[in-house]
């Protein structure tokens, strides 16, 4: 009690303190560094730019700031000798639990400060696809929570050493270990969480989910930690062991303190986001497992709710198979680590089943034993949180009502050993979704509406031939387009409606899939009628299967659009990020290799010239691209460290990089599309270099190596690289 | 209040012994003036008294009950002024005090922190902040941090250091009218400070108690051992320790105590100074 009556003065005489305020606006500014200087999300969408950036940035900056603060204001009793007259009164452990209360109080405050300046400069740079939700959950759990884990850990330090030098040193090397050996270890990043990207367009709450767990464990275990020292805090004279024998005969102090490491160990061993999967990746066993003898695959069905809510899923599977073989079979399923499998039947009996504890790509082996019958229909429930492999990658699990993937055995556990049928593996799923939902199946399938639910749900049903299968659902436009002699179906998510409309996202796809189509030929998972164009939420790449292309949504972004080097405005650049349907994902390219001028984006920035051409005039597409792209290249072999690249080596090294990557911008985006259009010159004129490309693009593909090279490029041309030597 | 200290030993962790089999019984109300020369032990006894130590041996009762059980009554009832003490010099007079009564669970702050500051004659300062004190002021605002909340049992270590005569004057009665309903422990180097108020005396020496009485008793076992002589009439007699030396027209006329007092030391009326130096040179010499 008395810790509550004192708690109100000790904020008061804190917040009296001009340090005290100076740290405050320090963390109050600290998230500009996220915009100028540190940017751990690597993705290009706005909200990973200006709202995740700054808020870890704030975090981290601000968690280091409260830190010292604790350990000055914690020293300074002591060193001014306060606590003579302040011990006399009461505990040394009730001033201590007082000055932290005080010094979380001021935490608290400065993160609300923090939110309330940074609203309207987030609304500003992020622009239609902010959202509140996603600002207060960024900085609650990104920058807010980082602050009273600084001051637990920075306080412990100073009540185990009583030393305020040591305790500095003690706790910057706790915050340089989470920002450099633990910074890709995401249970460990106290201060800076392992977050690469934010979603513009769709749902955060998985990645949100995460940060808040790793926060929550991290709090535990400090809290715990905290708690020790506060037992060792010096009375009557003792030192550190004398004081912690003193304390700890109040029981309930030292059982506090085990009940919060206890809490922590529990949440990091019991974590439900990330599995165990093998991260060997060239080992692929369940691949090897041999298929069953005698069986064969008749169907499968699944129906699947999804808990947008909690992020959870639950469904039932049914499978057919024909066992001719006279013997119980073991059949291996993959599925998904966090999910766990019950009521196992066979044909209406409870038949035998085991998960492994060993996990592959993202998948557990599930074996069943299904009986010597010949038709034997399986039966299995599941349910969990579906969890990821990639710790530094997280979010692709999204499931909320605004959006979900669930990649086969996240969908319905899927079927590894046994040989499908005459007809393959012929599927149906049934999903229960919210009303603002629509699902779209990953491949040529449609799903329909097979009944509306009075719980304001819709279940939706799609068939499909495959033993895994992708669905995707979410808060979508869809936009129907005829380009290209087939129907385009485009999904954008609702959020991205302005940003789309603006950069006439219709007509460039019509313009584009016409245009290619003609110039290149058809896509070659493009081959039926439909084809479906998904912006997915931002996944680090786009993929695409036989009537299915994923558009990633990091390059639709309103920044990325406003991007000069890849077209003259929004539109323009809508039109290259669809170009690299053909080029990029059609025909796909290696690595890049910083120092040559071939990728992906050369062929893309030529074809977007073409097309801009053909829609704008000779003039228009000449002054926009061919004219910047000549005054780049003259600039770039002007370069004094193109000239003289022996200097940019002694350069330190972040601004080598820096550099580096800006001449390797310009050789990909300037310098390659002057070349292709001298060769398209040499090899004489547009039309053959529509011919080449046309049949560079329907080459026969080597499976071993299935990339297009520049090599390639100039054999089909009958040129050599000193030809397009634009010098 | 009654504080009883039964055979208290205390030896610190670098084995220095500063208390040996102590014993004392405490009583209010009573001013108790605690002499001592340096390191004989006085601020250890109090750092005992005030639960900043615990005692290697013995027990401290306080009104019957161990220490070690009463800890929390005891600070609630008690105002201390160490010799060495801070302030939070961000905060005002006003503010240090209602931070240091909020500390000591005073129901009504506001008239008690008004009554200190009245009583140690800071009402202009009451609102400037710490920082802005001089060192006689910040000596005051420490006082007043003790009274606060009429504690029944007061320690103040050396409270007149840095105040000036007319100060020392005023919180000498201040104490004195204080002790009179409560127990009040007043350690000073200032002789004439306990003299003038103290109603008992305890002398420590080399952590063991050499006397406790009335400052009239410790008077009185000095007479006939204390004089006045020339110095030119001095001749090197074993056991004579002089205390003070004064320049007259007529030479150097010194003061000396000595258990039997040379024929060319003329007696004189022992002061409170003198007993307590005699006290002191006899134990030494012993």
């Amino acid at each position: 009690m008395k810790t509550m009556r004192l708690f109100p003065l000790e904020l008061r005489r804190l917040l009296q303190s001009r340090l005290t305020w100076l740290i405050m606006a320090l963390t109050v500014l600290s998230p500009v560094l996220g915009l100028v200087l540190y940017k751990p999300a690597t993705s290009t969408t706005m909200l990973s730019m200006y709202l995740a950036n700054p808020a870890i940035a704030g975090g981290a900056a601000g968690a280091i700031l409260f830190g010292l603060l604790a350990i000055f204001e914690l020293d300074r009793a002591r060193r001014s000798r306060v606590d003579i007259l302040t011990d006399a009164v009461v505990s040394p452990l009730t001033t201590a639990l007082t000055r932290l209360l005080a010094l979380l109080t001021a935490a608290v405050l400065t993160a609300g400060l923090t939110m309330l300046v940074w609203l309207p400069i987030s609304a500003g740079l992020i622009g239609s696809v902010f959202t509140g939700v996603n600002f207060l959950l960024a900085y609650l759990l990104l920058m807010g929570l980082a602050l009273p884990l600084g001051i637990l850990a920075a306080a412990a330090a100073y009540q185990f050493t009583r030393r305020a030098d040591l305790s500095i040193v003690l706790f910057i090397a706790f915050c340089a270990l989470s920002l450099t050996v633990w910074s890709a270890e995401w249970q460990l990043c106290w201060l800076n969480p392992c977050v690469w990207a934010l979603s513009d367009d769709f749902s955060n709450f998985r990645v949100f989910r995460s940060v808040a767990w790793m926060r929550l464990t991290w709090l535990a275990a400090l809290a715990g930690v905290w708690t020790v020292s506060y037992l060792c805090i010096r009375q009557y004279g003792k030192g550190i062991f004398g004081s912690l024998a003193r304390s700890v005969r109040r029981i309930y102090r030292p059982a506090v303190a085990l009940a919060l490491l206890a809490c922590s160990g529990t949440a990091y061993a019991a974590q439900p986001f990330i599995d165990n999967s093998n991260p060997d990746l060239t080992v692929m066993s369940f691949y090897e497992i041999p298929y069953a003898e005698g069986v064969t695959f008749l169907s499968r069905s699944a129906q699947v709710f999804p808990d947008t809510d909690a992020g959870t899923v639950t469904g039932r599977a049914s499978y057919q198979f024909q066992n001719t073989s006279g013997q119980e079979q073991s059949i291996s399923f993959g599925i998904n680590p966090g999910y766990t499998i019950s009521n196992v039947q066979a044909n209406g009996t409870d038949v035998p089943f085991t998960v492994s504890d060993y996990q592959e790509y993202n998948e557990a082996l599930l074996e069943v034993t299904i009986p010597a019958e010949e038709e034997v229909e399986l039966t299995m429930e599941y349910s969990g949180f579906p969890q990821e492999s990639m710790p530094t990658m997280q979010g692709g699990k999204e499931l909320s009502s605004e959006y979900l993937c669930l990649e086969n055995s996240a969908l319905s556990p899927r079927v590894m050993n046994v040989m499908p049928g005459e007809a393959g593996y012929p599927t149906t799923i049934e999903i229960t979704l919210p009303a603002s939902m629509i699902a779209i199946p990953f491949s040529s399938s449609e799903a329909e509406v097979i009944s509306e639910n009075a719980d304001g749900t819709r279940t939706w049903r799609y068939e499909a031939n495959s033993a895994g299968g992708i669905l995707y659902a979410g808060d979508y436009i869809c936009e129907q387009i005829e380009a290209g002699g087939m129907t385009i179906e485009f999904y954008y998510g609702r959020k991205h409606q302005a940003v789309m409309a603006e950069a006439g996202a219709v007509d460039a796809v019509k313009a584009v899939v016409d245009y290619c189509t003609e110039h290149y030929g058809k896509l070659s998972y493009g081959t039926g009628d439909t084809l479906k164009l998904i912006q997915s939420r931002v996944a680090g790449g786009g993929y695409a299967v036989d009537g299915a292309s994923l558009l990633d949504e990091a390059d639709f972004t309103a920044a990325n659009l406003g991007d000069v080097q890849k077209g003259g405005g929004a539109g323009e650049v809508m039109i290259h990020e669809l170009v690299h349907q053909w080029w990029g994902l059609g025909n796909m390219f290696d690595t890049v290799d910083s120092t040559s001028p071939w990728s992906a984006e050369g062929l893309t920035v030529y074809t977007t010239y073409r097309i801009v051409k053909e829609l704008y005039g000779e003039d228009y597409a000449r002054e926009h691209y061919v004219d910047q792209w000549q005054q780049a290249v003259d600039d770039y072999y002007l370069n004094y460290y193109v000239r003289h690249p022996e200097y940019l080596e002694m350069l330190p090294e972040n601004e080598q990089l820096a550099i580096s990557n800006s001449l390797s911008q310009v050789r990909q985006y300037n310098e390659m599309p002057l070349k292709i259009l001298k060769a398209e010159q040499l090899v004489g004129g547009e039309e053959a270099m529509d011919q080449i490309l046309h049949d560079l693009f329907n080459r026969e593909l080597d499976p071993m190596y299935p990339y297009l090279t520049y090599q390639e490029f100039l054999d089909a041309c009958h040129l050599t690289e000193e030809d397009l030597n634009l010098g | 209040m009654e504080l009883n200290i039964q055979n208290v030993s205390m030896t610190y962790p670098n084995g220095k012994q500063a208390l040996k089999g102590l014993g004392l019984d405490l009583r209010s109300p009573s001013l108790i003036g605690l002499l001592g020369p340096n390191g004989a032990g006085k601020s250890t006894l109090m750092k005992l008294l005030v639960a900043a130590l615990t005692p290697t041996a013995g027990t401290i009762l306080v009104d019957g009950q161990p220490l070690e059980k009463a800890e929390r009554q005891l600070k609630a009832r008690l105002g201390y002024l160490p010799q060495d003490f801070g302030l939070f010099d961000e905060l005002t007079v006003t503010q240090f005090l209602d931070y240091m009564a909020a500390l000591k669970g005073l129901k009504q702050p506001k008239a008690a922190i008004r009554a200190v500051i009245q009583a140690v004659n800071l009402e202009v300062k009451a609102r400037v902040p710490i920082r802005t004190l001089s060192g006689g002021q910040r000596q005051r605002v420490g006082i007043a941090q003790a009274l606060l909340g009429d504690p029944p049992f007061l320690i103040f270590d050396e409270p007149t250091v840095g105040l000036d005569p007319e100060e020392r004057i005023h919180f000498r009665n201040l104490f004195s009218r204080t002790a009179q309903d409560r127990l009040v422990l007043l350690s000073t180097h200032i002789i004439e400070d306990v003299q003038s108020v103290c109603d008992q005396i305890v002398v420590i020496h080399h952590g063991q108690i050499r006397f406790t009485g009335t400052p009239e008793q410790l008077i009185a076992s000095a007479a006939g051992h204390v004089g006045v002589f020339w110095e030119k009439d001095e001749t090197q007699e074993q056991g004579l320790h002089i205390t003070a030396r004064v320049n007259t027209s007529q030479g150097v006329r010194c003061r000396a105590v000595a258990d039997q007092l040379p024929p060319y030391v003329q007696a004189e009326e022992p002061t409170l100074e003198d007993a307590y130096l005699y006290l002191i040179s006899r134990e030494a010499a012993q």
